[in-house]
């Protein structure tokens, strides 16, 4: 049961890193266009209108 | 008299909403006073220039965050509940780990040691849970009880602050239970059910930008004088100046043109049409359009409240008003619930404490999280979020998650014919050769020649043709007569004319007065006739077929002549109604709802706004105007009818999905209390059996994703 000792606080660090990656994630608004490009047909192309 | 609209984001549940009247009654220059908890925010109308400022002191005073800014903070809002989501659910994760090695650890396998190191390790995870993710628990439990009242906040604050207490002494002592794991699971479940009802209200409150485009003020003219006025006092009749680049205020006819001059228009915002639209003297315009031509006068022809572009902001708000009835029920069901709960959590303790005062505790405890109506509040939500999830991705998409209870219960389906059962693109469904002289091909040929000039939508019939350099005919002297017809002339001299039956044949020939034919005449001769309608969409036919299998009944409600209906309806084997007005169509409508029967309208004109509003649900497809889509409840995507079938099915099974969801949260919440009561449930158990029971409801809801659209979609998708 000795490997405990390593592998709880592995998996401390693994979460931290989890955590990190996941407020990271909010932040830059990675979860906040899920449904918008579902709605894009309904506008109209930027390109080739004046 | 101004009015102000205030964001109060902390404002939860009715008793903040009434708490927040009682604020805003105590103040003397507040006229009225309108509050919207779905929104949380509350529009005031008063006299005072200082009174905003002075509300937002009131209002803090009482305990409230008010701001004039709400959507920034409703984003912010959103984001904050999913890091501590997120954060609930990497933890819970970690502590379930340790909780699984500890719930099949026996005294033979684990040593003490071992034990004391997974609680403690459960300890380092839970405390972000309970210090960081469910703190709102923590805020709302702690506020509605200073206000002296309860909410659905209160025992689950209760439930994860108890749980929490006990299981960190047992750990720092070393003996007794610990239930980090429920308390982790038990924040991360309710967090969910908490994201997901937020989403859905924000849905609710995206609809009102369109009105934001308005002027706010407008120039009258009065005795040829032009005065600022505000738009909102603007009376039918009121002559108003519409600068160039403005936007019209109000809808109305243009006036005073001068003679010839031509006007143009912007209606992108109402119809989606980015072409201009030419205006002439005594032409209507519409509030929200943009004027991109110089400016105009306009006499008013209705009043402000009352112009279609508002139209669509009762729409809007007829929305915000049912999602609130929604929440006053679930507030109103917490009411009766959260005293029950807690009252039986404290009944078992004090029982508890004569026949056992070591499990009281834990009894109690078992009581309180077994209680918690989590599941309940999941059933409805989670199965209309599936089911609008699954409907998007099959191309139909619903402006309003509850209209899918009432699909269920429809019976009758009304389709309109253009645009709906067929397409825009017209096409040649017959053709008769009247004469020897010319075999079919060649009549079909100097068709085509003719109407590559002409303008009318049915020429587009036409001009799709493709000839072949032989069948070509040199024409000269091509004349497009406009409304009318194309004539030509033949290398032989020969008139050739193509248009209607009057126009082809100058002479006057029998032909009843609505034959809807385009006829070809060379000389005096008719040569051909051809019969053009629009193009009954491909899969029409498959999705009737479906609809009648679901027992539903289709039938075609057009303002077309007989005629045509006759050889739509015929060819998909359906009634229908021909020649009807929008009051014919709306009354027919009426009628069915009279004798009880719930209809789903399936139209796209702007003439079919009224029957749209008529019915009890409103379907109308992409290639809609703007106005039409914003009337519907439903808008498909494709250019396909099948997806209406599929909605039908999905509707039924989101109810079933629905109702098997409330009777086995309801039924689990009943049974398991009494267990937990008798003290046959330690906590572990209960939450177990709590999350079991949200899991269950969630998987049962994901059903709904995987619903087929159909088995006869398939076929008809490999035929296309």
């Amino acid at each position: 049961m000795e490997i405990l000792t390593i592998l709880i606080p592995l998996s401390v660090a693994l979460m931290a890193i989890a955590v990190r990656v996941f407020l990271w994630a909010v932040n830059t608004n990675q979860f906040e266009q899920l449904e918008k490009h579902g709605f894009d047909i309904f506008e109209d192309e930027s390109g080739d209108t004046s | 008299m101004t009015a102000c609209t205030i964001h109060i984001s902390d404002m939860h549940c009715s008793a903040c909403a009434a708490k927040v009247g009682k604020v805003l009654a105590g103040i003397a220059s507040v006229k009225s006073s309108h509050i919207n908890l779905v929104r949380r925010q509350v529009v005031v109308e008063h006299q005072d220039p200082e009174l905003p400022i002075e509300l937002l002191f009131a209002l803090e005073e009482a305990g409230f965050s008010p701001t004039f800014r709400g959507e920034e903070d409703h984003d912010g809002n959103q984001r904050q509940l999913l890091k501590r989501l997120g954060i609930a659910g990497l933890a819970c994760m970690q502590v379930m780990m340790a909780a699984v090695a500890l719930y099949a650890g026996t005294p033979d396998t684990m040593t003490m040691g071992v034990q004391h190191l997974l609680h403690y390790t459960s300890l380092v995870f839970a405390i972000p849970v309970v210090c960081y993710s469910a703190t709102p628990f923590f805020n709302s439990a702690l506020q509605t009880l200073r206000s002296g009242s309860l909410n659905m906040d209160v025992p689950i604050a209760l439930a994860i602050g108890i749980a929490f207490s006990i299981s960190l002494h047992a750990t720092v002592t070393g003996s007794g239970e610990v239930y980090y794991d429920s308390v982790a699971m038990f924040t991360f479940l309710l967090l969910g059910a908490r994201y997901i009802n937020t989403r859905l209200q924000r849905r609710f409150g995206q609809t009102h930008e369109l009105l934001a485009s308005l002027p706010q003020f407008a120039l009258r003219i009065e005795n040829s004088v032009s005065n600022r006025v505000a738009a909102q006092d603007l009376c039918p009749g009121d002559l108003i100046w519409v600068d160039e680049g403005a936007v019209v205020p109000i809808d109305g006819v243009i006036e005073r043109a001068e003679w010839g001059t031509r006007y143009l228009v912007d209606e992108a915002t109402l119809t989606g049409e980015s072409e201009w639209v030419e205006k002439r003297n005594q032409d209507t315009v519409f509030a929200g359009t943009l004027n991109a031509g110089p400016g105009f006068a306009v006499r008013a022809a209705r009043r402000f409240q009352q112009s279609r572009i508002s139209d669509i902001a009762k729409l809007a708000e007829q929305a915000d008003v049912q999602q609130a009835q929604l929440t006053q029920l679930t507030d109103r069901i917490a009411a009766i619930f959260v005293p029950t709960i807690l009252l039986l959590a404290a009944a078992t303790f004090s029982i508890w404490q004569f026949i056992n005062p070591s499990k009281a505790m834990e009894t109690a405890l078992a009581v309180l999280v077994v209680s918690c109506p989590c599941a309940l509040s999941l059933a409805t939500p989670a199965a209309l979020t599936a089911a609008m999830t699954r409907l998007r991705q099959l191309g139909v998409v619903l402006t309003n998650g509850a209209v899918l209870e009432q699909i269920a219960q429809v019976s009758r389906v009304y389709l309109d014919k253009t645009g709906t059962l067929t397409t825009h693109v017209p096409s040649i469904q017959r053709t008769q050769v009247l004469t020897s002289k010319y075999d079919h091909k060649a009549c079909l040929a100097l068709a085509v020649q003719l109407q590559r000039h002409a303008s009318h939508p049915y020429a587009k019939a036409f001009q799709r043709l493709t000839l072949d350099q032989e069948d070509q005919t040199a024409l000269s002297d091509i004349l497009v007569v406009t409304g009318q017809g194309v004539q030509g002339l033949l290398p032989d001299g020969t008139l050739l004319r193509i248009g209607s039956a009057v126009f082809a044949n100058a002479l006057p020939q029998p032909s009843s007065p609505d034959d809807q034919g385009i006829y070809l005449a060379a000389g005096d001769d008719l040569i051909a006739r051809f019969e053009v309608s629009n193009t009954i969409r491909s899969d029409a036919e498959a999705a009737i077929e479906m609809l009648k299998n679901q027992g539903i009944e289709p039938v075609i409600l057009s303002g077309d002549s007989p005629q045509r209906c006759a050889d739509i309806a015929g060819a998909l084997n359906i009634d229908f109604h021909a020649g009807c007005s929008p009051e014919a169509k709306l009354k027919a409508i009426h009628e069915d709802q009279k004798r009880g029967a719930k209809v789903l309208m399936l139209g796209d004109g702007i003439n079919d706004i009224p029957v749209l509003a008529g019915a009890d649900i409103s379907a109308t497809v992409l290639e809609a105007s703007e106005l039409v889509k914003s009337k519907a409840d439903i808008l498909l995507l494709s250019t396909r009818l099948s997806p209406v079938a599929a909605l039908f099915r999905i509707a039924g099974a989101t109810r079933t999905i629905t109702h098997q969801n409330l009777i086995w949260a309801a039924g689990y919440n009943l049974l398991a209390i009494p267990f937990a009561a008798a003290g046959l449930m330690p906590p572990w158990m209960a939450a177990l059996g709590m999350a079991a029971s949200s899991i269950l409801v969630m998987t049962n809801s994901c059903r709904l994703l995987a619903q087929r659209p159909s088995n006869l979609t398939e076929s008809t998708a490999a035929v296309n």
